[in-house]
């Protein structure tokens, strides 16, 4: 006998970050709609090593990844200032979050009429939560400049 | 009776569920992953076309309330309670007319035939009754309990239901 077919809710990564978005405490998400397939955004997004120091902050010099089990890494990053972090990496196709003591990213893309939307997620955590309200005004401007970068990276390889 | 899982060891899940308690945004993004195929299920029949925002708003209010839980082990009865709550809230926030005023029986032959033709021609609640009863498999006792209203309302939207569904559903 047949059964009934039920419908599923529709989601994507990009709502699954606005949900993590809307229970951090401090926590900015930037989205923008790119002009290219999913595949073609989520290459640039998914190179860590490769691509981050070139469109996340300015300070960001190197990312060494050490894979420790499917979908997990530990990401070691080095900034030009000397700042250096361990992150905790959960990196899967159109989901990835990037945990470290202070600070947590987070990065999602789904398709949507025929372009993509890509979306990235930042907040301090631990003691360096006390910094969110000084650092609030530039957080617009800061995310929408990494988003630039970002759709640049993504059109220098496409083309 | 409580939803049926996933498969996940019960010490995990008490694990990930108490780490998540504790805001460990990697535990949050993983239980996540574990809730988001039932959340689905759950809120695609009621929300319709407002399943997405239905499942958006279910997960925010479970990450929000997460520490009033317990016993980890009813994570998936607490979570099952919040979505049939948001996805009636959200449905309700773009009203459409219900045809149907009554709940066609299980096995149904029109039921099984287009259920989603069905379940937009009901009410946002009477969808909630209906996902609970034929897909979840609940009583009505239950399905009156989690829904918070009188188990004669949930007997009396499922009494009569064969006659007069069918006689809807041939008008």
């Amino acid at each position: 006998m047949t059964e009934p077919r039920w419908p599923v809710a529709e989601f994507d990564p990009v709502r699954r970050l606005r949900v993590i978005a809307a229970t951090t405490p401090g926590a900015t998400i930037h989205e923008r709609v790119l002009d290219a397939p999913l595949a073609a955004v989520w290459a640039v997004a998914a190179d860590l090593e490769g691509e981050l120091p070139f469109w996340l902050f300015p300070d960001v010099r190197s990312v060494r990844l050490t894979t420790t089990a499917a979908e997990r890494s530990v990401a070691h990053v080095v900034g030009y200032s000397g700042l250096r972090a361990r992150f905790d990496v959960v990196l899967q196709p159109g989901w990835c979050l990037m945990q470290s003591r202070f600070l947590l990213g987070g990065m999602a893309a789904t398709p949507e009429d025929g372009s993509t939307r890509f979306a990235f997620l930042g907040s301090f955590r631990g003691p360096l939560r006390l910094l969110t309200p000084l650092t609030r005004p530039l957080n617009g401007p800061t995310g929408r400049r990494a988003l630039t970068r970002f759709a640049h990276r993504v059109e220098q390889h496409r083309y | 009776m409580g939803p049926t899982p996933p498969r996940v060891d019960p010490g995990h899940l008490v694990g990930l569920v108490r780490r998540a308690q504790a805001a460990d945004p990697m535990a949050r993004s993983d239980l996540l992953e574990l809730l988001i195929p039932s959340v689905r299920r759950w809120c695609g029949p009621i929300a319709l076309e407002e399943d997405a925002d239905a499942t958006q708003e279910t997960l925010i209010a479970v990450l929000r309330t997460l520490h009033q839980l317990r016993e980890p082990a009813a994570l998936f009865g607490w979570v099952r309670t919040i979505a049939v709550r948001e996805a009636i809230r959200v449905a309700k926030q773009r009203p459409r007319p219900a045809e149907l005023t009554e709940l066609p029986t299980p096995g149904d032959p029109q039921l099984i035939v287009d259920v989603q033709d069905v379940l937009t021609r009901l009410s946002p609640e009477h969808r909630a009754i209906l996902m609970l009863r034929d897909l979840e498999g609940l009583s009505e006792h239950h399905a009156a309990e989690l829904l918070a209203v009188p188990v004669g309302t949930v007997k009396s939207r499922l009494a009569r239901a064969r006659r007069s569904f069918a006689k809807e559903w041939k008008t």
